[in-house]
């Protein structure tokens, strides 16, 4: 059955349409840049809408958007790609934030006096391929077998590289409130 | 104490605390750590430390999106050369 253009822009606002912040996002997370993550949107959501017709009805039009996006990302932009400085993952010690904060902030109010731009400057500063499980997880809220699926990798490399990313960020954003004064280092 | 059989300690809890905040988990599993927490006030406390971190990032991460000027161009970007 073709659908009209009328149909198709109809169906294109009401499933595709809701999830532009959601695709913005992700463009934002893999560009690092407002610009290119506008133009890298712009293409995805063009891309989608001429292909509007392989999109099947009732499945995950987010998941389907992002994997657009990721694909056009890869193809075109990671070429053409500045690659910022990341942290090495390697180099942080897989262990809690947790157990420094235990006894002066244990229910982890200090997070709630971080601006979200130091947040979104630690996001940024993880290497591409764990901010992207990150944002999939723990911002979009996709099952780690999702995630599996649209980044082509086995379970366990989402859970591993999800976890370390945390750890990191973790890490990060409490050294942070530590310097801006917004919890004490416990004394050693 | 009959109740100790199977029951994790604090190191092997916490190896399950991402996968039993992300409901990634066996309900098997999901039993015993829910058992060690009833037990255990620290890592009760780790756990929702880690929830609560868990949640400040969604909150945060999330309130970046498209800005209405962003929007407006794409809309007429996807629209507008539709003649639509």
């Amino acid at each position: 059955m073709t659908l009209t253009t009328e149909e198709r822009r109809r169906q294109f606002e009401t499933e595709a349409l809701p999830h532009l912040d959601a695709v913005y996002r992700y463009a934002q997370t893999l560009t690092g840049d407002p610009t290119r993550a506008e133009d890298l949107t712009q293409e995805t959501m063009l891309k989608a809408l001429r292909a509007w017709h392989q999109f099947e009805r009732g499945s995950n039009a987010r998941a389907w958007l992002l994997t657009i996006l990721r694909n056009t990302f890869i193809n075109e932009y990671r070429r053409r790609q500045h690659q910022a400085e990341t942290v090495d993952l390697a180099a942080i010690e897989p262990y809690h934030v947790f157990e420094e904060v235990q006894d002066v902030d244990p229910e982890g109010r200090f997070f709630a006096s971080i601006v979200d731009d130091e947040v979104l400057r630690a996001i940024q500063a993880l290497p591409e391929d764990f901010r992207e499980v990150v944002l999939l997880s723990d911002v979009e809220g996709f099952p780690y077998a999702d995630i599996a699926k649209m980044l082509d990798l086995p379970i366990g490399t989402v859970k591993s590289r999800l976890f370390r990313a945390r750890h990191a960020l973790q890490r990060r954003l409490y050294d942070y409130a530590v310097e801006m004064g917004y919890v004490k280092r416990r004394a050693s | 104490m009959s109740d100790e059989r199977h029951s994790l300690d604090c190191r092997q809890a916490v190896e399950h605390l991402y996968e039993y905040l992300d409901q990634e988990i066996t309900p098997e599993i999901r039993h015993e750590v829910e058992r060690h927490l009833r037990t255990c006030g620290d890592c009760l406390q780790h756990f929702e430390f880690e929830r609560a971190f868990l949640r400040f990032l969604e909150a945060r991460a999330r309130a970046r999106g498209a800005s209405p000027d962003v929007k407006r161009r794409i809309l007429r970007e996807l629209f507008g050369t539709e003649g639509a």
